[in-house]
């Protein structure tokens, strides 16, 4: 009584374009383990069909108040705890509510700028392969290898006092940093076993400081912006986090899977990789966000926002500065905020309100265009028709 | 038929449910439990005898590039 699997393929061929490719694939991949009957089969195609086109939003339907509630509620119930450590050891990452309005800001920095760096399949099992590219990657300034610095009035020179520890954690040689020092204008270096003096030329109490400060500021090694670096092991592969992000610059270091790779700052996304990447970021940010919190919304509701955010090229902030605040009506945006100046200003411009939106409508009083006040009913003329011929 | 959202049903029934309440006479045979204008008019509806349907526009084309 079981149907051949030839046949059930043939029969399921027949709705592969009313439903969504991933759940026909899924389908297709079930069908394949079972066996069913004809009567199983149709009763399945049917129920699949009847809660996809539940799942469907309907013409009219208000998305963008769903959306905005479905992501404001959640976050009202979220814990005010703004660090926390996220599972990799001693690194601090924002999250919760203060995360969350970072998002939504389009914020220039994240206040926790971090990096996820992924490597390439070869490397990614080595750890020491993985331990030399998380070498490259953090970076080192001579103020991170010194105990302290010392300015000398009298013989006019600043010395740097070296931890050895560090040098040798972090595997820098004291020609390294001299050799790093040399070209700062006007000095003079000098060096023995763990110290190292810069001999100014004219002496003078602000010359030794800005002298100073110029060598403790000075970069050995790695990249820019990435402070510290923290190796992890997931499953079988070695993972990089870092503290402080710069995606141009770690892209372009060898043995770096680029396809995983991320940071959680949404502009530097946004430049290195562009809009759509900046679109995917802001949704897979915002759910991580959430889902850590063990809050669900629906990822329907974040593209929504992330779309919103990044429709024009570039990325907005939702609000005064971003997507509230340029909104075309004139009317929209002063029910929104500073109500006075927005409509001043329209009147100089002399901008014409379109009432297409729905904020103007209920402000004018007419019916908006939403739900049930878009319908237009019309007679149908065939029913007449009908019922004359009869 | 077409399939009517709920917010095209909505509205026929209500606009139907108005010309009962305002002494239209039922196209259906009205029985006992169905007696307000919003029932008569949901079966009615149901039935497909309605003479109302609905206009569905295009979304207008928006011009780019805007303030």
């Amino acid at each position: 009584m079981f149907l051949e699997p030839d046949e059930v393929k043939k029969r399921i061929e027949k709705i592969r374009e009313e439903i969504p490719r991933s759940v026909f694939s899924e389908l297709e991949e079930e069908l394949s383990k079972v066996e069913v009957t004809e009567e199983e089969l149709n009763k399945i195609i049917e129920e699949i069909k009847r809660r996809y086109d539940y799942s469907l939003v309907e013409p009219g339907e208000a998305v963008g108040i769903v959306a905005a509630q479905s992501m404001g509620e959640p976050s009202t119930q979220m814990t005010m705890r703004t660090f926390h450590y996220a599972g990799v050891a001693e690194l601090n990452v924002t999250l919760g509510l203060p995360r969350i309005i970072e998002i939504v800001d389009a914020r220039r920095v994240p206040s926790t700028p971090t990096m996820t760096i992924y490597l390439k399949e070869d490397i990614a099992e080595d750890r020491e392969k993985a331990k030399g590219i998380a070498k490259k990657i953090e970076s080192v300034t001579v103020d991170d290898v010194i105990k302290r610095a010392e300015m000398d009035l009298i013989d006019s020179k600043v010395t740097l006092i070296l931890d050895e520890y560090e040098l040798k954690r972090r595997e820098i040689t004291l020609e390294e940093i001299v050799e790093k020092l040399t070209p700062i204008k006007g000095v003079e270096v000098e060096y023995n076993e763990n110290q190292i003096s810069l001999k100014v030329p004219n002496p003078s109490m602000k010359e030794l400081r800005k002298v100073a400060t110029r060598a403790r500021g000075q970069y050995l090694r790695g990249i820019k912006d990435i402070q510290r670096v923290v190796m992890r092991k997931e499953g079988k592969e070695y993972v990089i986090y870092t503290e402080g992000s710069n995606l141009k610059e770690v892209l372009k270091i060898d043995g770096v899977d680029i396809t995983r790779t991320k940071t959680n700052d949404i502009l530097e996304i946004h430049k290195v990789l562009g809009v759509e990447a900046a679109r995917n970021a802001i949704i897979n940010e915002a759910l991580d966000t959430l889902e850590e919190q063990g809050l669900m919304v629906d990822i329907r509701h974040l593209m929504l926002i992330a779309d919103m955010m990044t429709v024009d090229g570039e990325v907005k902030a939702i609000g005064r500065h971003g997507v509230s605040g340029e909104k075309a009506s004139v009317l929209a945006r002063a029910a929104f905020e500073i109500t006075v100046d927005h409509l001043l200003k329209a009147g100089i411009k002399g901008e014409v309100e379109e009432l297409r939106g729905i904020v103007e409508n209920v402000i004018v009083g007419r019916p908006v265009r939403l739900g049930t006040g878009m319908v237009e009913l019309k007679m149908r003329r065939e029913l007449e028709e009908k019922r004359e011929e009869a | 038929m077409l399939k009517l959202t709920k917010f095209e049903k909505a509205r026929i029934i209500g606009a139907r449910a108005l010309q009962l309440s305002m002494g239209a006479p039922p196209l259906i045979k009205v029985t006992g439990d169905e007696v307000t204008p919003i029932h008569i008019a949901i079966k009615e509806l149901e039935m497909g005898v309605i003479p109302i349907t609905v206009k569905r526009k295009m979304p207008e084309k928006m011009e780019l590039g805007g303030e």
